[in-house]
C-alpha cells in the first residue's frame, strides 16, 4: 500500500485500473472461448417468447395507467396474503375477520374504479 | 420469542378501545367514499354533514379516553394525556376545515366526497401520529399525513396553478420521506429497535458503557457520527413537512395554488402532524442525544422566523402572506425544541407545555384567518390585500374578526396568541437560553408591522368597492367560534394551560 498524502491518490488509481480491467478482461476472455453462430431469431428483442411487434418506441394508451394502478393494489394486496395464508392455522379466526377487513377496504377502491366507469373500454 | 408467536401475541392483544377514535375515523372515510359514489349531483353535498357527524363520534371517543393510559399493539401505540390532547386538536382542526370547505366545494370545484375522503384520511393520520411510539407507526402517520395532501392539492384539475402546486407539494414531500426514511432506517441499524423507548434505552446503555465494552457489544454512543447523522436526516425530513427555514420553498406557492380551504388544513393539519411527530421523537427516543440537535433546532428557529418574517413583510397577496406567516409561527414552536436541556426536567417539561400551548392555540387562530380570507374571497372577492380597504365601512363584524385573528397572529391582547407566544418566551428565559428569546421579540416587533397594516388598511382606508361581503353561515360559524375561544383563552388561559400542563409525558 502507498504511503503519504498522495500515496492514497495512488491507491484510487490502482483500484480504478483494476476495475476497468476486470471488466473489459472478462469481456474479452468471454468472446475468446465461446462459439459465434448469429442468428436472425438471437438479434430480435427478447419479449418473453413472443415475436416482437412494431417498435420499441411504441405508444401505449393512457388508460393503462388505470389498470397498471390498480394491478398494483392488488398485486401488494397478494404479496401480504401468502404469507398470512401459511400461517392461518395457528392464527385463527381472528386473523381470518382481519383480512376480511383489509380486503374490504381494498375492494372500495374496486367498487369506486368500477361507479366511476374507469373499468370499462370506450 | 420468534416472529410469528410475537405477531399472534400483539393480534390477540388489541386493546380497542385505546384504538377506537381511529378506528371510528377510518369506518367514517370508507362510508364517506361510498355514499358519494351512490348520491346524486345534486345531494353530494352530504358527504360533508356525513364526515362531521363521524369526527364528532371520534371525538367523543377521545373524551371517553380522558385521564386513561393504555398502551397497545406491543408499545407501538399509546394512549395517555398528551395523545388525546392532540387528538382532540386533530379533531377540532377537521370539523374548522369542514366548515370552511362547504360552501367552497359546494359550488364550483368537482370532486366534493372525493376531497372530504381524503380530508378525513388526513386527519387520521394526525390521530395515529399523536399515539405513534414507534419509528415505523410514525412513518406510516406522517404519509397518511402528507399523500391525501398531495391529491388534495390539485384537486382542481384545470387549473394549471393547482396542478403546480400539487407537483411540487409533492416532489418535495417525497424527497423529506426519502430523506427521513434514510435517518430512520439507520437508527434501527444501530440501535436494534424500533420502538422509541427501545431506542432511547439502547442509546443510554452505549452512554454508560466503557469504550472496551461498547466496541465489544457493538452499540454506538449518543455521540457518534451515525447517530448525529441519523437524527439529522429526520430532522430534515421533518422540517420540510412543518416548512421550516431553508426547506420551506414549496409552502408559499402549493397555499397558493391549492382550494384555499385545503391550504388551511395543510398550514394546521399538515403542519402539526409534523410537529407532532418532531416532540415525540426528540423528547422521547432522542433526549439523550439533545447536546446533538439542540444546536440544529436553535439554528432552524432563528432562520424560520426571522426569513419567514422579512419576506411576509412583501407580500400582497392574503394566502402568500398567512403561507409566511405559518412559516414565522413554526419558528416560534421550534425556539421550544432549542430548550431541551437532558439535565434538567423542569426546563424540558416547561418547553413541551408551551409548545403544546401554542400547537393548540396556533391551529385555532391560523384557521381563523384563512375563513376570514375565504369568505372575503367568495363571490367575486380578491385574495390581494390592497382590496380590503375599507372592509369596516363594507362589513364591520368580518372586519373585526379579521382584525382578532391578525391581532392573535401577532401576539398582541385581547387574544390567546398573546399568551402563545409569552410561554414560548418564558420557556425560553426560563432554560437560560437568553439570545433565543430577543431574537423571538424582534421577531414579534417585526411581524406586528405586516399583521397590523392589513388591520389598518382595514379600518382607516377608504373603501374602493361598495356594498356588503355576504358570508355564508358556516363560514360565520367557524369564525365566530373561533374568535369566542381565543377571546375566552385570552380571559382565562387555565382552560389551555391546565390541558397542556397535564399533557407532559
Amino acid at each position: 500500500m502507498p504511503e503519504g498524502y498522495f500515496g492514497q491518490y495512488a491507491t484510487i488509481g490502482i483500484f480504478v485500473f483494476v476495475g476497468v480491467a476486470l471488466v473489459f478482461g472478462t469481456l474479452q476472455l468471454a468472446r475468446l472461448v465461446r462459439p459465434n453462430v448469429p442468428s436472425y431469431e438471437k438479434s430480435t428483442t427478447y419479449e418473453s417468447g413472443i415475436d416482437p411487434i412494431g417498435e420499441g418506441w411504441s405508444q401505449s394508451n393512457v388508460r393503462y395507467y388505470i389498470f397498471a394502478l390498480l394491478f398494483v393494489v392488488f398485486d401488494v394486496e397478494a404479496v401480504f396474503l401468502f404469507p398470512w395464508a401459511i400461517v392461518f392455522e395457528r392464527l385463527g379466526t381472528q386473523a381470518l375477520v382481519e383480512m376480511v377487513i383489509f380486503i374490504g377496504i381494498l375492494a372500495i377502491a374496486l367498487l369506486y374504479a368500477i361507479k366511476k366507469k374507469v373499468l370499462e373500454w370506450l | 420469542m420468534d416472529l410469528l408467536a410475537q405477531g399472534l401475541q400483539l393480534g390477540s392483544s388489541v386493546d380497542w378501545h385505546a384504538v377506537a377514535p381511529d378506528v371510528i375515523l377510518t369506518v367514517t372515510a370508507c362510508v364517506v367514499l361510498v355514499a358519494d359514489l351512490f348520491l346524486a349531483d345534486r345531494s353530494k353535498w352530504l358527504a360533508m354533514p356525513l364526515s362531521a357527524a363521524g369526527i364528532v363520534v371520534t371525538l367523543v371517543a377521545v373524551v371517553s379516553l380522558a385521564g386513561q393510559r393504555r398502551t397497545t399493539l406491543g408499545g407501538a401505540y399509546e394512549i395517555d394525556s398528551f395523545a388525546l390532547l392532540l387528538k382532540g386538536v386533530f379533531c377540532i382542526i377537521g370539523l374548522m376545515v369542514l366548515a370552511i370547505s362547504f360552501n367552497y366545494f359546494r359550488t364550483g370545484v368537482r370532486f366534493q366526497g372525493e376531497y372530504y375522503f381524503l380530508m378525513l384520511c388526513s386527519l387520521l393520520g394526525g390521530l395515529v401520529m399523536s399515539s405513534a411510539r414507534d419509528l415505523i407507526t410514525v412513518f406510516i402517520a406522517i404519509e397518511l399525513i402528507s399523500v391525501p395532501g398531495f391529491v388534495m392539492t390539485g384537486l382542481r384539475k384545470n387549473d394549471a396553478k393547482s396542478n403546480e402546486a400539487a407537483l411540487k407539494f409533492f416532489l418535495f414531500g417525497v424527497l423529506s420521506t426519502a430523506v427521513m426514511l434514510y435517518g430512520m432506517s439507520l437508527i434501527y441499524g444501530v440501535t436494534g429497535h424500533t420502538l422509541l423507548s427501545g431506542i432511547r434505552a439502547a442509546l443510554v446503555v452505549g452512554r454508560d458503557l466503557s469504550p472496551a465494552a461498547r466496541s465489544a457489544v457493538g452499540i454506538s454512543v449518543p455521540g457518534d457520527p451515525i447517530i448525529v447523522l441519523s437524527v439529522f436526516f429526520i430532522i430534515v425530513g421533518f422540517a420540510f413537512k412543518i416548512s421550516a427555514v431553508p426547506f420551506h420553498f414549496w409552502a408559499p406557492d402549493t397555499y397558493e395554488g391549492a382550494p384555499s380551504p385545503v391550504a388551511a388544513f395543510l398550514s394546521t393539519a399538515s403542519k402539526i402532524g409534523g410537529f407532532v411527530g418532531l416532540l415525540v421523537l426528540m423528547f422521547t427516543a432522542f433526549p439523550d442525544v439533545a447536546d446533538v440537535w439542540r444546536p440544529v433546532f436553535a439554528v432552524l428557529a432563528t432562520a424560520t422566523m426571522t426569513v419567514g418574517n422579512l419576506i411576509a413583510l412583501r407580500q400582497r397577496h392574503i394566502i402568500r402572506l398567512l403561507a409566511y406567516s405559518g412559516i414565522a409561527q413554526s419558528g416560534y414552536i421550534l425556539v421550544t425544541f432549542a430548550l431541551i436541556d437532558p439535565a434538567s426536567p423542569a426546563v424540558n417539561s416547561q418547553a413541551l407545555e408551551s409548545a403544546l400551548v401554542y400547537i393548540s392555540i396556533y391551529a385555532v387562530m391560523d384557521l381563523g384567518a384563512f375563513a376570514a380570507a375565504i369568505a372575503f374571497a367568495r363571490r367575486g372577492g380578491t385574495y390581494f390585500i390592497d382590496d380590503y380597504a375599507g372592509l369596516w365601512q363594507r362589513s364591520p363584524v368580518l372586519a373585526t374578526l379579521l382584525a382578532g385573528f391578525m391581532l392573535s397572529l401577532a401576539g398582541a391582547p385581547p387574544m390567546a396568541g398573546a399568551w402563545a407566544k409569552l410561554f414560548v418566551f418564558l420557556a425560553a428565559i426560563n432554560a437560560q437560553v437568553y439570545w433565543l428569546a430577543v431574537v423571538m421579540g424582534a421577531n414579534a416587533v417585526i411581524a406586528a408591522f405586516y399583521y397590523l397594516a392589513i388591520v389598518r388598511r382595514m379600518f382607516l382606508e377608504p373603501p374602493e368597492i361598495e356594498g356588503p361581503v355576504e358570508v355564508p353561515f358556516l363560514l360565520r360559524t367557524a369564525m365566530g367560534a373561533a374568535a369566542l375561544a381565543l377571546f375566552v383563552a385570552f380571559i382565562y388561559p387555565p382552560i389551555i394551560t391546565t390541558l397542556a400542563g397535564g399533557s407532559i409525558f
